[in-house]
């Protein structure tokens, strides 16, 4: 009898967490589970105490949580209410446990640089102004309470700009506070920064940048501010901060029901219209193809040159030069290539004007130069000394020696590794991201960002890239057969000459 | 027309390849440059067209010391033809252009002319057929041949041939031998360093001796293959043409002779069963039935070997009582005389200067896998 009545409470109790829309419902039933959090908002700390044996686990971008619940790589992830109820409105099945992880405190950063003081009291000057006069209520309402992501617009005009232009770090893909919609920068971060600037004379210059980029480019000096810094010690300690201007409680997201009653055609059809006909966002994918494309294609040209340069300068150079060839050889290709892109940006040509695109230019660049001379290197010592020494000895001069000896042979041992640089390449550039590029990788965050798909944009991308690779893999191999000695034909070799048998 | 004064190299690691070299090369010598290995003589060859640089002393061409610097190297390189132990044939290029290629960015020929040239050369070496191959499709003596075309077409005033042999098969060295032999006749002037004597000595009118880093002994070729007058040299020739051994007693050293011929035999891969049936055969007609008969014996033994022929034979020189070898007691070395790879043939002599009366020559083949 005993059994029976045990074995019905046990049905019971399955049968109740089946009909129930998640398996937890308590914050500390997700002890020891994977939990996700964006990297560097620090969310994680508001519940580490309740969850001391959770793996928690960083992601850069909010989507990307929603694909690692769906894929059972976390269990629930952190993250605010607002952006929880855009992602619920694209994704039903997602849902919340009732008591919140805590709230956030948001605030702005203040760059490093001559005008941070000013900029820092104007700005908390505004917040306390627009804390009274309800105007920061009315933005929460209008975009965080009420968020219509197709219909919410801002105003991004009627700057004077007498006190100059202010550069603005947000995170472009973070719905509802900095997004592109239609093309342009959008959303809460936005507007405030607008309203700010347009009352103290300023003209806002908007650059996306991952969150955890934001902070460092700022104390580095390269934006003025940077939005959406959630207040805690450590980054007190660090930066200047303002006041906080939003507060907003955060969440655990859990998987609840799968409601979606769509057949796969037709969640197809739903995705590429989101990604690609929705406000003509197909042509955000053009322009970013267009930029890896441009990086890759002029970092490549450049890349070779200086290479060739580099090499040839050191072949004939002394000890010294070629010392400092080989330690800056054995840094750049000892470094990551977001480092190295981050150091650029951010230190190198921290002060100057250059853009983020000109600056991965370089950066990549520098990269394939430095393969180019261990290439030519490489190609060049597999051309045994004797062919070196049968041109000398016939009086070829070395110049001579090289380009019409050696270099033709030596060709042919690193052009097929040349090939495989300039793929790898373009795969590298997808980092560009980092330093406020709009490239195809960073589009696609973008466009995910907005559309909450998780799948279907990085499918897609991912066959843009395949496209980009095979179409410069065909010129180089073009480029390879064409100089390739051994494909001449006979009456090439023997051109003007005529034959006396 | 080339003169050499005090040349010396001294490489990197402190080794002398070169320590006073002093010679003089005229227009239509062919000098043949000869000696154990590492003694220079190639470095001696890498220092007249100034591939390597030497440490110090003069090179004189046409009356310009091309040691100096500012002298333009390679106009006076275009003047001298090398042939390299490893061909070293442009590898992207055919054979024509291989040939061809030179004569139009050096010496401004149009590419009919060089053309032309290139043709005339190919048929001389005889490899016109071989125009649109590449150097990696064509055996090694095809390719030495080739790289002699290339030297040639730049109509060179003297080549330098740096053990244009060395580095073919046996079967090879014929056909590349006979190039230079054919250049060798035409009055050209050359120079080369080898490791072929009877090919030296054919084709040369001067052979250096190199020895240490010096040049030892220079002569003709009759004066030093055949009357070498210092130590080294006559050493050098007598180990690699022969042994020679006269036994004037009944003590004479079996057994350091055997030891000889051991060491003759791994330095010519000659095998060791063949060596011990020439032992046989010596101790069964000299010491068994030559010496016993005389009362003062006198007996001149050379063992030679012919790497072309491979064949090793035995001259055995003697005065006193006929011998015949068919009358020996010995079941062994009758058994020896039989095999078809042996071949005997016994004379008497007359007007021999040093008075031997007979000879016996025993010479022995080998077939694989007899």
């Amino acid at each position: 009898m005993r059994k029976v009545l045990l074995f019905l409470l046990l049905a019971a109790v399955f049968t109740f967490s089946a009909s129930a829309e998640a398996l937890y419902t308590e914050i500390e039933d997700l002890n020891g589970k994977n939990i996700g959090v964006q990297t560097a908002v620090l969310y994680e700390e508001l519940i580490l105490d309740r969850v001391p044996d959770s793996t928690i686990q960083y992601y850069t971008m909010p989507n990307d949580m929603i694909l690692a619940l769906q894929s059972g790589k976390v269990d629930a992830y952190l993250i605010e209410e607002v952006s929880y109820g855009v992602q619920k409105k694209n994704h039903p099945e997602l849902t919340v446990l009732e008591e919140p992880a805590g709230y956030i405190n948001a605030t702005c950063i203040i760059g490093n640089n001559e005008r941070q003081d000013r900029l820092l009291s104007e700005l908390n000057a505004f917040i306390a102004e627009s804390h009274e006069n309800g105007m920061l209520d009315e933005l929460y309402d209008y975009w965080i309470a009420d968020f219509d992501p197709v219909n919410d617009t801002c105003d991004i005009t009627g700057f004077t700009g007498e006190n100059g232009i202010i550069s603005v770090a947000v995170e472009g893909g973070y719905e509802p506070f900095s997004f592109i919609s239609n093309g342009n920068i959008s959303g809460f971060d936005v507007d405030f920064i607008c309203r700010f600037a347009r009352a103290y004379g300023y003209t806002p210059e908007f650059y996306e940048v991952p969150f955890e980029a934001i902070a460092p480019g700022v104390e580095s000096g390269k934006y003025d501010i940077g939005m959406n810094i959630v207040v805690s010690a450590e980054r007190n300690e660090t930066g200047t901060l303002s006041d906080v201007y939003y507060s907003t409680p955060i969440r655990l997201v859990i998987l609840g029901e799968d409601e979606s009653s769509l057949t796969f055609f037709e969640q197809l059809g739903e995705s590429f219209n989101k990604t690609f006909i929705r406000e003509g966002r197909w042509k955000l994918f053009v322009q970013g193809a267009g930029i890896t494309i441009l990086i890759t294609v002029t970092s490549i040209l450049a890349g070779t040159v200086l290479g060739f340069v580099v090499f040839m300068l050191c072949r004939k150079g002394n000890r010294i030069a070629n010392g400092a060839t080989n330690v800056f050889l054995w840094l750049i290709h000892g470094m990551p290539t977001v480092l190295l892109l981050m150091i650029l940006y951010y230190i190198i040509f921290g002060s100057s004007s250059l853009s983020g695109t000109w600056v991965s230019i370089v950066g990549f660049s520098l990269m394939f130069a430095c393969s180019m001379i261990d290439m030519l290197r490489v190609g060049c010592s597999a051309i045994g000394r004797g062919q070196f020494e049968a041109s000398t000895a016939l009086g070829y001069s070395e110049h001579q020696s090289f380009f019409k000896i050696i270099l033709p042979q030596a060709a042919q041992h690193f052009l097929p590794i040349y090939r495989n640089d300039v793929v790898t390449l373009i795969k590298e550039t997808s980092v560009v991201g980092y330093i406020a590029v709009l490239d195809l990788t960073k589009i696609s965050d973008l466009v995910r960002s907005r559309t909450y798909e998780a799948f279907f944009p990085l499918i897609v991308t991912a066959i843009m890239y395949f496209i980009i690779s095979a179409l410069l893999t065909k010129i180089v191999t073009a480029i390879e057969h064409s100089i390739d000695p051994k494909r001449r034909k006979k009456d090439k070799i023997l051109k003007g000459i005529k034959e006396v048998e | 027309m080339i003169e050499i004064k005090h040349l010396r190299k001294v490489f990197d690691d402190d080794t002398i390849p070169l320590k006073d070299i002093d010679i003089t090369i005229n227009d239509g010598d062919v000098i043949s440059i000869i000696g154990p290995s590492g003694t220079g003589k190639s470095t001696l060859l890498r220092c007249i067209n100034m591939l390597s640089e030497p440490t110090s002393g003069s090179i004189i061409v046409d009356g310009q010391d091309i040691t100096q610097k500012g002298c333009n190297l390679n106009e006076i390189r275009k003047k001298m033809g090398m042939v390299f132990q490893s061909f070293n044939l442009f590898g992207h290029l055919t054979i024509i252009e291989n040939i061809m290629n030179p004569q139009i960015t050096l010496l401004g020929r149009s590419r009919q002319e060089a053309y032309d040239k290139a043709m005339y050369l190919l048929q001389q070496v005889g490899l016109a057929s071989k125009v649109f191959n590449y150097p990696d499709e064509l055996s090694g003596g095809q390719q030495q041949r080739i790289a002699i075309a290339r030297t040639l077409a730049m109509d060179p005033d003297i080549i330098l041939f740096d053990e244009p042999t060395s580095a073919l098969d046996p079967s090879m060295i014929g056909e590349v031998q006979s190039v230079i032999k054919m250049l060798a006749k035409s009055g050209r002037t050359m120079m080369i360093v080898t490791h072929e004597m009877d090919f030296a000595r054919k084709i040369s009118n001067r052979i250096l001796f190199m020895y240490d880093g010096y040049i030892y002994e220079e002569g003709t070729p009759k004066e030093i293959f055949e009357h070498p007058k210092k130590e080294m040299t006559k050493r050098f020739i007598q180990r690699l043409s022969s042994l020679t051994y006269r036994i004037t007693s009944a003590d004479f050293n079996i057994e350091s002779m055997n030891e000889e011929l051991q060491a003759y035999g791994e330095k010519l891969l000659i095998e060791a069963e063949r060596l011990s049936k020439l032992s046989l055969a010596f101790e069964e007609i000299c010491m068994n039935n030559i010496v016993p008969e005389s009362e003062v014996p006198d007996i001149l033994v050379k063992v030679e070997y012919s790497e072309k022929l491979d064949i090793l034979t035995m001259l055995i020189c003697y005065k006193g009582e006929r011998f015949d070898v068919a009358s020996s007691g010995s079941r062994l070395f009758l058994n020896l005389l039989a095999e078809p790879t042996t071949e005997v043939r016994q004379d008497d002599i007359t007007d021999d200067p040093m008075g031997y009366e007979h000879m016996i020559s025993i010479r022995f083949r080998w077939v694989e896998g007899e």
